[in-house]
C-alpha cells in the first residue's frame, strides 16, 4: 500500500476537508460538547475510537455482505445499507458506554448524554458512508476513518479552547450561547480554506 | 385548542433548527440553494412523520430498555426508502443531495421527536407533531438557503435576481458563510423571542 | 441472560420485517433506476460523438467489459469518426463517472458528467446548466480540447474550474486525460493484434 497515498488521506481529513469545518459533518456533538476543553478532549478520543472501528467493520459488511460483485453470496444486498451500518455503529457506541462506564467513570459522567448520542454523529455514519461512495479498498477506509476523527477532534478541541475564552467576554445577549458558537466556526471554517491548495491530486 | 399547538409549535417556538438547535448537519450542506434546501425538507419530513406514526402505533409493544435500537431501525427503514424512490423519480434530486439522504438516519430532530413525543403520545397527535416539525424544519432550510442562494449567487431557485451587476458574495455558498448565516440567524430569533417575552 | 435473548430476538424480528419491506420496495424502483441508468448511458453517447448521430456506436469489450465504443458515421460501419469511452476518477466526495467523446484525432467532441455525489451547491455544480441551456458549462469547456492536454486552470490548462469546488473540476479534467492515454493504449493494443 502507498504511503504517500494514506497521507494525503490523512492530510485531507484532518485539514484540506475537515468533517465539521467544510463536509459540515458532526455539527451536534459539536456545538453540544465544545464547552469545555476536556470533554471536549474525552468525547474527541471516543469519536475516533468509533469512526475508526465503524469505518472497519462496516467496510467488512459492505464488501463480503452486501455487494453483489465482492458479497459471499452474489445478491445485491447495498439497500440494507443504511440500516445496516446505522446498527453497527449503534452497537460499538453501546460498547464504548460499557467500556468507558467501567474503566473511566469519571469521564463516561462528564460525557453525559453527549456519549450515546455519538450514534447520531452525522459524521461516523458520513465516514463510513463516504468510505463506500469513494470506493475505498480496506486500509484506505480505515485510514479515512482514524484521520476523519482527528480532524473532528482537533475542529473540536480549537473550538473548546475559544470558548472558555468566549464565556468571559462581552457578547450582546441574542448572540450569546449557540449563535455565537457558529460565528466562531464560520471564521475557523475560513481559516481551514486557506488548506484547500494544499493537496493536489 | 390542542391538534393546532401540536402543529405550529413546530414552526416558531419550538422551530428545531432555530430553537432547538437540531438537524444542524443537513442544514448547513444542502442550504446552498433553495431548492436543495426544500427537497431536504420534503425527504425529512416524509420519514419524520412515518417513523412518528408507526412509533406511535407500536409503542406500547418496544421494550423500554431496546428501544432506542428499534427507533433507529424504524427510522433507517424510512429512510432507505426514500433514498430508493428518490433515486428512482428524482435522480436530480437525489444526486444533488449526495451522501446526506442516507444520514437523514442520523438527523438528531427524528430520533429526538420519536423518544420525546411519539413514544409517548397518540398516533393523531404524534402524526400532527411529525408535520409540523418537518414543516418549521423545511421552511428553516428554505429560508437559510434562499439567503445563501441569494447573496452568494444572486439567484432563487435557479432563478436570477439580482442581475449581472451583482457580484455573488460567494462566501455564502461556502461552508463560512453557512456557518456565519446560521448564527446570525439564530440570533435574530433569539432577540425576537426577548423582545416578544418583554413586551 | 434470557432477557438478552428476548431483546436481541425482538430486535432481529424487528429487523426482518424492515429488511423484507426494503427488499420488496427495491425490487419495484431497481429496474427503473437501471432502466434510467441504461437510457442515460445511451442518451450520453449520442451527445458526445455527435458526429456519428446518423450513424451507429458500437460497444467494444475485452474480456467481457466494455472497454470503449466506436462512433461510425454510417450504419454500414465503413467510416470510423471517433471513440467514447467512460472517465472515472475519485472526486470530493465520490466517484465521479464521465463519458467522453473523442474524434479520430484525439480532440474531445463532448463530454457528460454521468454519476456523482460532490458538495450539494460546489462540487455537484459540474452538472449544472445555466437557465435557457441545455448544456452545464462547465462540460462544454471540454470540447475542443485535445486529450492530452487538457487541465484546470490552476493545473496550466485551459478549463475553468467550479468555484469553491477545484478538487471536483480537477479530477473531471484529469481522469479525462488519463482515460484517454488508456484508450489510446488500448486502441494501439487492438490494432496490434
Amino acid at each position: 500500500m502507498d504511503i504517500g497515498h494514506l497521507l494525503i488521506i490523512a492530510v485531507a481529513s484532518i485539514l484540506v476537508n475537515n468533517f465539521v469545518l467544510s463536509r459540515f459533518l458532526g455539527l451536534c456533538p459539536y456545538i453540544g460538547v465544545s464547552k469545555q476543553l476536556d470533554s471536549a478532549i474525552g468525547m474527541g478520543m471516543a469519536v475516533i475510537f468509533v469512526m475508526t472501528m465503524a469505518s472497519l467493520s462496516t467496510w467488512i459488511i459492505y464488501t463480503y455482505l452486501l455487494a453483489p460483485a465482492t458479497s459471499i453470496w452474489k445478491v445485491d444486498l447495498t439497500y440494507l445499507r443504511t440500516i445496516s451500518f446505522i446498527l453497527v455503529i449503534a452497537a460499538l457506541v453501546q460498547l464504548v458506554e460499557m467500556v468507558l462506564q467501567k474503566l473511566v467513570p469519571t469521564l463516561y459522567r462528564s460525557l453525559g448524554i453527549y456519549l450515546p448520542l455519538i450514534t447520531t454523529n452525522c459524521a461516523v455514519l458520513g465516514v463510513t458512508v463516504l468510505n463506500i461512495d469513494k470506493r475505498f479498498g480496506f486500509v484506505e477506509s480505515v485510514v479515512q476513518g482514524f484521520t476523519a476523527g482527528v480532524g473532528f477532534t482537533l475542529a473540536l478541541v480549537l473550538m473548546a479552547g475559544i470558548r472558555e475564552k468566549l464565556d468571559l467576554a462581552d457578547i450582546p445577549k441574542p448572540l450569546q450561547g449557540i449563535p455565537i458558537a457558529f460565528i466562531v466556526a464560520g471564521i475557523m471554517s475560513i481559516a481551514f480554506l486557506g488548506f484547500s491548495g494544499l493537496v493536489t491530486e | 385548542m390542542r391538534v393546532g399547538k401540536e402543529f405550529f409549535k413546530g414552526l416558531y417556538q419550538e422551530n428545531p433548527i432555530f430553537r432547538l438547535a437540531l438537524g444542524l448537519c443537513p442544514t448547513l450542506a444542502v442550504t446552498s440553494s433553495a431548492a436543495n434546501g426544500l427537497g431536504m425538507g420534503l425527504a425529512a419530513t416524509f420519514v419524520l412523520v412515518g417513523s412518528n406514526f408507526i412509533i406511535s402505533l407500536v409503542r406500547k409493544f418496544i421494550p423500554k430498555r431496546i428501544r432506542i435500537p428499534c427507533f433507529i431501525v424504524v427510522i433507517a427503514t424510512f429512510v432507505s426508502l426514500v433514498e430508493m424512490v428518490m433515486q428512482a423519480y428524482s435522480p436530480q434530486l437525489y444526486k444533488s443531495l449526495g451522501i446526506f439522504v442516507p444520514l437523514i438516519v442520523v438527523n438528531c430532530i427524528i430520533l429526538g421527536r420519536a423518544e420525546a413525543f411519539a413514544s409517548r403520545n397518540g398516533v393523531g397527535l404524534s402524526l400532527l407533531d411529525g408535520l409540523g416539525m418537518g414543516a418549521g424544519f423545511t421552511l428553516a432550510l428554505l429560508i437559510i438557503g434562499t439567503i445563501r442562494e441569494l447573496l452568494g449567487a444572486g439567484k432563487i431557485f435557479g432563478h436570477i435576481i439580482l442581475g449581472s451587476g451583482y457580484n455573488p458574495a460567494l462566501l455564502f455558498i461556502l461552508p463560512p458563510g453557512a456557518f456565519l448565516t446560521i448564527g446570525l440567524l439564530m440570533g435574530l430569533f433569539n432577540f425576537m423571542e426577548e423582545r416578544r417575552k418583554r413586551g | 441472560m434470557k432477557e438478552v435473548i428476548k431483546f436481541g430476538g425482538l430486535l432481529l424480528l424487528i429487523t426482518g420485517v424492515a429488511a423484507g419491506l426494503l427488499a420488496y420496495v427495491d425490487s419495484l424502483t431497481k429496474p427503473k433506476i437501471e432502466e434510467q441508468k441504461r437510457s442515460k448511458q445511451e442518451e450520453a453517447l449520442s451527445w458526445v460523438l455527435p458526429q456519428a448521430k446518423d450513424g451507429v456506436i458500437i460497444p467494444h469489450s475485452l474480456k467481457g467489459k466494455v472497454c470503449y465504443y466506436l462512433g461510425y458515421a454510417h450504419k454500414d460501419t465503413t467510416h470510423l469518426v471517433g471513440y467514447a469511452f467512460l472517465a472515472k476518477g475519485t472526486g470530493f466526495s465520490s466517484d465521479i463517472e464521465t463519458m467522453v467523446g473523442v474524434d479520430t484525432s484525439g480532440v474531445i467532441t463532448g463530454i457528460r458528467v454521468l454519476s456523482q455525489k460532490e458538495t450539494p451547491g460546489l462540487g455537484s455544480r459540474i452538472v449544472e446548466a445555466k437557465p435557457g441551456e441545455t448544456e452545464p458549462w462547465f462540460q462544454r469547456q471540454f470540447k475542443g480540447e485535445k486529450t492530452g492536454q487538457v487541465a484546470v486552470k490552476e493545473d496550466g490548462g485551459e478549463i475553468i474550474s467550479i468555484t469553491g469546488a477545484t478538487i471536483s473540476s480537477r479530477v473531471v479534467a484529469n481522469s479525462i486525460k488519463e482515460g484517454a492515454l488508456h484508450l489510446k493504449k488500448l486502441i494501439e493494443e487492438s490494432k496490434g493484434k
